[in-house]
């Protein structure tokens, strides 16, 4: 039997530790391990006989959670250990990733667990939940804007002018974008984009309309991965469009004014598609009477698909489509009605009809009593769709209900988002948010 | 009053905040400059990591971010400053090994400061928007070292003077090289385009400047242009081992510019070196060479090929137009076909088969082979010539080849319906007179011919074939019914198509009694076996095989044609016979008899005949005898009728008119077909789609078109429009 050379023997905070540098490795060049392995600090030579300790200052519980996190890659907390003191000292070790990873798997819309429900203190009901890039998320209840991180610890709260919110974003997971209403002739409102982390105002986007700054008041929110930001716009000498601003600049690049008949300033969502360059605009019921979409190609300044119940019979009218979203590898556009049935609209045909898929017989005819907020999401091919308290899961070419999340409390889901391999629930009566996660992979 | 005192109550105000030892963040921070100290001092093997670590953690923990980020910046900077002078002490060739080894120095020190730093990185930078450790290193030694005024314009220098001393020859240090200016890469990207790059590209410039016009002041074309190379070369060179690779378009920009593009013309135009005269020794080296150098610079290609188009059509102009070359067909096809070998190899050897190139070849050739009229009939005398003895014993591959090249040429032409007209008279001639040398040869041709030109074109040329083949079995029919004949002459008849074949006027000579007898046996049967059709001799054209014992013996077999047959046989009943008793006799036109006559008199070794009086020409009053003392090597003896192979004036006169004839009907038939389509046409639009629908078979003269319309408009197929005089309608 060799003597395996790369022991090392820590003194973490008076308990012994002995580990190998292979599993220290794991924590990566960019942490407190990392940096002590490399050549540059020489640990051999500061332990000289190879079996003396190498103390460390820190709460020695913690170092066992993380030592074993570098070894199996899971992240067991015993109850007897606060998880904030772990994240702590995780951060200190530069690990926070790593727990971070570990803590839930990636994202599956079938396997979704409740995580934690998380109860704010705004007054009213929930405007919007939008989850971050890395696990965190940002909620806006009326003209305030409440961060929390992954840890779902929360940062410093937002406003715009304590105006209105309308619709929030993430830009990346250090800046968050908020669109407000404006105030009249304050030139409060509009577009502003904060930290994250200090909820600091960094930068307030202008609307230009004949060289002239004007205010505004920004609705809904997009963006695309080359670093555009679009938001549909109202300004007072019906100055209704769609603006587009660089993200990088900060600048105004392109407005997409509204035509008459038309709405677009008013859109309740908006979505960027990859594939086509395009951008959908859609203004619902009850914002309008009637409900437009639209595709716009900035390129060329058009609108190169649109579809409106303008004039259809009055025989569907219990049908009123309330959220829509585009899937880009069906061609279709899938909406969603009061009574959660999914209807598709083909996207390679102007002015088509919808076609609905009546699934939900039971709900027929019978109003719902309190209001409810049908909302749609695509994630990696799965279907989301909200409404009342619970959310429906869709797969496979012909959507169907694979799973429903339900809580047993907090009313109708208002809002929900789909992202950093979490989905977020955001109730609207009682102030309350759900995280589901995907639990890690099965250990066999 | 006293009483009346309140006692003052002090309520502490709450301390949220727990005072640390204000000395605290001071003590800790000497602590972490220490280390700092050390570690440029290459003294760092004493510290302990875990220590600094906890340190700058606590620093951070306790909000002394902003102390301990401005102290690093201060801590740093005065280091770099010291390091600054020391290179700036460095005395000539070692400032740079003096900058590389410090720069080395402080990624190193840079890198461990970082890591001591590294919560402060994660957390406290991001927050407050500061520049992180790594990139607030660079940007310092950026800012101390390499924008301080006396190292700044010292590096560019020394650096420009390296590269133009290895221009000139020198070796340098290029490791060293590489590890500087890969310092000004890491840097930032506008550093390296700014301070290096920039001046680097101008520098360079105005070198290849200098150079070129010293080389082209000495050098002929071919050395120009293999120094240019090498400089390109060496330049590409240069960047992959010390520049940065996005550099590599912009050097060889300049080094294109500079000594290509700014003297294209002058090196392509170079006497006694240039284009024209690489093109002339086929110098492909040199060729290869121009044009890769040259397609690197705009208009570069252009350049080349307009010359080599121009030259192109000159020598090929001289070529069809010299009256020397056109007394011998062959050899001017021959000729062409060298012409186009020679360009074909410069194109694809030393212009890598470049499509423009190519082109332009072709057009070339379509422009000169079409300014001689008679290309075509040379074109199909080559053919001939070929097909008779030219490809005796070539294998089948390289038959292909030759028909290949010549089907290369019949593309170039324009008036494609000539060539078919010559082809059909000189097919004619080889088929009867058994005179081609593979069938497969004349079929693979044909075939050919109708890929390029469709079956229209040659629907005549293989009716000719096909009468061949039924004649042939016509003859055996003939002879398995008349098993009598076997002992008598044999008759060999080619049943011909009339319009398959040329028109030949039908002139009739009067066979020998024999042969007229037999013939009469061949009609009976022919007709007897083909109801409704109409036979009529052409003698003219054929060839006879005939015995003959002359004075002492000798034995011979003549191949005559079918006019000397029948003079000759005339001397089976006589010894002697006067002009004027064989033309009676045989009815042979007087032209013919000339010269068939003269042939069988007055050809030495082939004189199976005798005249009187002895002389070159035959006169209406000579007397032949036959010639007892014909003497030859050869037991057979072939007795050729002299003939003009090219086509003399007069009928060559008669040719052309035939082919414009024949275009008529094509020409109108052309207009029809697009008047039918679109009705309504204008008289430009016409001329234009005519010309391009024929385009393939000929090239259509527009008054020529003119004639056809108005014709046309005679006979009621068109008229005009009455508003409009240009206009034509289509009558149906």
């Amino acid at each position: 039997m060799g003597i395996q050379k790369d022991i090392v023997k820590f003194n973490v905070g008076g308990r012994i530790f002995q580990t190998t540098a292979t599993t220290l490795a794991n924590a990566g060049r960019n942490s407190f391990f990392g940096a002590l392995f490399d050549d540059n600090w020489d640990l051999q030579q500061q332990q000289p006989n190879n079996r003396q300790e190498f103390f460390i200052d820190r709460n020695p519980d913690c170092f066992a959670i993380l030592l074993d996190l570098l070894r199996t890659g899971d992240l067991y907390i015993p109850s007897n250990v606060p998880e904030r003191l772990l994240y702590k000292e995780a951060a200190f070790y530069g690990l926070i990733d790593h727990v971070r990873s570990a803590k839930w798997g990636p994202f599956d819309g079938n396997r979704l667990k409740l995580s934690k429900s998380v109860t704010g203190r705004a007054p009213g009901d929930g405007t919007a939940i939008r989850a971050g890039p890395d696990g965190g998320c940002c909620v806006a209840h009326g003209s305030m804007v409440h961060v929390f991180d992954w840890i779902l610890e929360e940062h410093p709260p937002i406003n715009l002018d304590y105006q209105r919110v309308n619709d929030i974003g993430w830009v990346n997971p250090e800046n968050v974008l908020i669109s407000a209403c404006e105030r009249l002739g304050r030139g409060d409102g509009g577009m502003g984009l904060f930290s994250s982390s200090t909820g600091d105002l960094r930068y307030k986007f202008n609307v230009v309309h004949d060289n002239q700054v004007k205010s505004y008041t920004a609705g809904a929110l997009s963006f695309s991965p080359d670093y555009k930001i679009f938001a549909s716009c109202k300004g007072r000498s019906n100055e209704y469009g769609i603006g587009v601003w660089d993200q990088v600049t900060g600048k105004q690049i392109d407005f997409f004014y509204e035509s008459p008949g038309w709405s677009l300033g008013d859109a309740d969502k908006l979505q960027w598609l990859n594939g086509s360059n395009c951008l959908l605009v859609a203004t619902l019921f009850p914002r309008k009477d009637n409900c437009y979409m639209s595709l716009l190609d900035f390129r060329e300044k058009r609108m190169v698909w649109s579809w409106s119940d303008i004039g259809a019979p009055l025989t569907v009218d219990e049908k009123r489509v309330r959220d829509a979203i585009a899937m880009e590898e069906c061609n279709s556009v899938c909406v969603v009605n009061e009574y959660e049935d999914l209807g598709f609209i083909d996207l390679r045909i102007s002015g088509g009809s919808v076609r609905w898929s009546s699934r939900s017989k039971l709900m027929k005819g019978k109003m719902p009593d309190e209001p409810c907020y049908p909302k749609l999401a695509l994630h990696n091919g799965q279907l989301f769709s909200s409404m009342n308290d619970c959310i429906s899961v869709f797969c496979g070419p012909d959507w169907v209900l694979t799973s429903r999340l339900r809580r047993s409390y907090g009313g109708s889901i208002c809002d929900f988002s789909i992202g950093g391999d979490r989905l977020f629930a955001l109730h609207s009566e009682e102030n309350v948010f759900d995280i589901w996660e995907t639990p890690p992979p099965p250990v066999i | 009053m006293s009483n009346q005192k309140k006692r003052n109550f002090q309520i502490e105000a709450f301390k949220h905040r727990v005072v640390v030892d204000p000395k605290y963040s001071e003590k800790t921070w000497n602590i972490l400059e220490h280390a700092i100290h050390e570690i440029y001092n290459h003294n760092a093997s004493g510290l302990s990591f875990e220590e600094l670590y906890r340190n700058a953690y606590n620093m951070v923990l306790h909000k002394f971010g902003d102390k301990l980020y401005s102290g690093l910046v201060t801590t740093m900077t005065a280091h770099l400053k010291e390091i600054s002078k020391a290179i700036e002490a460095a005395q000539g060739g070692l400032f740079l090994e003096e900058l590389n080894r410090k720069w080395n120095d402080h990624n190193k020190a840079l890198q461990m400061i970082r890591d001591i730093l590294m919560y402060m990185d994660r957390t406290y930078i991001p927050n407050s928007r500061k520049t992180p450790v790594h990139e607030l290193g660079l940007n310092l030694w950026r800012d101390n070292i390499i924008h301080s005024s006396k190292i700044h314009t010292r590096l560019l220098s020394t650096l420009l003077e390296l590269v133009h001393r290895e221009r000139t020859g020198e070796v340098i240090d290029r490791g060293l090289m590489r590890n500087v200016i890969k310092m000004l890469m890491d840097l930032g990207s506008s550093v390296y385009q700014e301070d290096f790059e920039k001046p680097f590209l101008e520098v360079s410039a105005e070198f290849y400047k200098g150079e070129s016009q010293k080389f082209i002041e000495c050098c002929d074309c071919g050395d120009y242009l293999k120094k240019a190379e090498r400089r390109l070369n060496e330049e590409i060179e240069r960047v992959t081992h010390y520049l940065d690779a996005k550099s590599e378009a912009k050097i060889t920009n300049v080094v294109e510019k500079e000594m290509i593009a700014n003297h294209m013309l002058r090196l392509v135009h170079m006497e006694n070196s240039g284009l024209v005269n690489m093109l002339l020794d086929d110098k492909y080296e040199d060729l290869g060479r121009m044009y890769n150098l040259f397609r690197r610079v705009p208009n570069g290609l252009l350049t080349i090929r307009d010359v080599m188009t121009s030259h192109l059509r000159e020598t090929g102009k001289q070529l069809v137009t010299d009256p020397e070359r056109l007394k011998d067909p062959v050899e001017f096809v021959q000729r062409l076909l060298d012409e186009k070998d020679k360009y074909d190899n410069i194109i694809s050897l030393a212009f890598s088969n470049d499509k423009t190139f190519q082109n332009a070849l072709n057009s070339s050739f379509e422009y000169f082979i079409n300014l001689n009229p008679r290309s075509p009939e040379f074109i199909s005398l080559f053919v001939d010539d070929k097909l008779r003895k030219g490809l005796k014993g070539v294998s089948e591959e390289d038959v292909e080849i030759i028909l290949d090249k010549v089907m290369m040429l019949f593309r170039y032409l324009q008036e494609k319906d000539v060539f078919e007209k010559y082809y059909k008279q000189h097919l004619a001639k080889r088929l009867l007179s058994g005179k081609t040398v593979s069938d497969d040869a004349e079929r693979s041709l044909i075939v050919k011919l109708k890929t390029e030109c469709g079956y229209q074109f040659t629907s005549k040329l293989e009716g000719m074939f096909t009468d061949m083949k039924t004649s042939q079995d016509t003859m055996q029919g003939f002879y398995g019914c008349h098993p009598e004949l076997a002992d008598g002459p044999t008759l060999v008849v080619q049943v011909l198509t009339t319009g398959s074949w040329p028109t030949q006027p039908s002139i009739t000579c009067n066979l020998p009694a024999e042969m007229s007898a037999l013939c009469e046996k061949f009609r009976s049967y022919y007709l007897g076996t083909h109801t409704g059709r109409r036979l009529s001799w052409q003698t003219n054209m054929g060839t006879a095989d005939i015995k003959a014992i002359f004075g002492k013996g000798q034995k011979h077999e003549l191949n005559v044609s079918t006019y000397q047959m029948c003079v000759l046989m005339l001397f089976n009943n006589a010894d002697r016979l006067s002009y004027k008793e064989i033309e009676q006799a045989t009815e042979i036109p007087a032209s013919d008899l000339k010269r068939c006559l003269q042939s069988m008199a007055c050809v030495k070794g082939k004189n199976v005949l005798r005249k009187e009086p002895m002389s070159k020409d035959i006169g209406e009053d000579d007397a032949f005898f036959v010639n007892d003392k014909f003497t030859s090597k050869f037991y057979k003896v072939k007795i050729g009728t002299v003939v003009a192979q090219k086509e003399s004036e007069p009928e060559k006169q008669e040719t052309r008119q035939r082919v414009e004839e024949d275009r008529k009907p094509q020409i109108e038939a052309a207009i029809v077909r697009i008047m039918k389509s679109r009705r309504v046409l204008d008289h430009n639009n016409i001329i234009a789609e005519v010309t391009k629908q024929l385009q393939s078979r000929f090239l259509a003269n527009p008054t020529e078109i003119k004639k056809r319309i108005e014709s046309l408009i005679e006979r009621d197929f068109l008229e005009r429009d009455n508003n409009d005089r240009k206009l034509y309608r289509y009558l149906a």
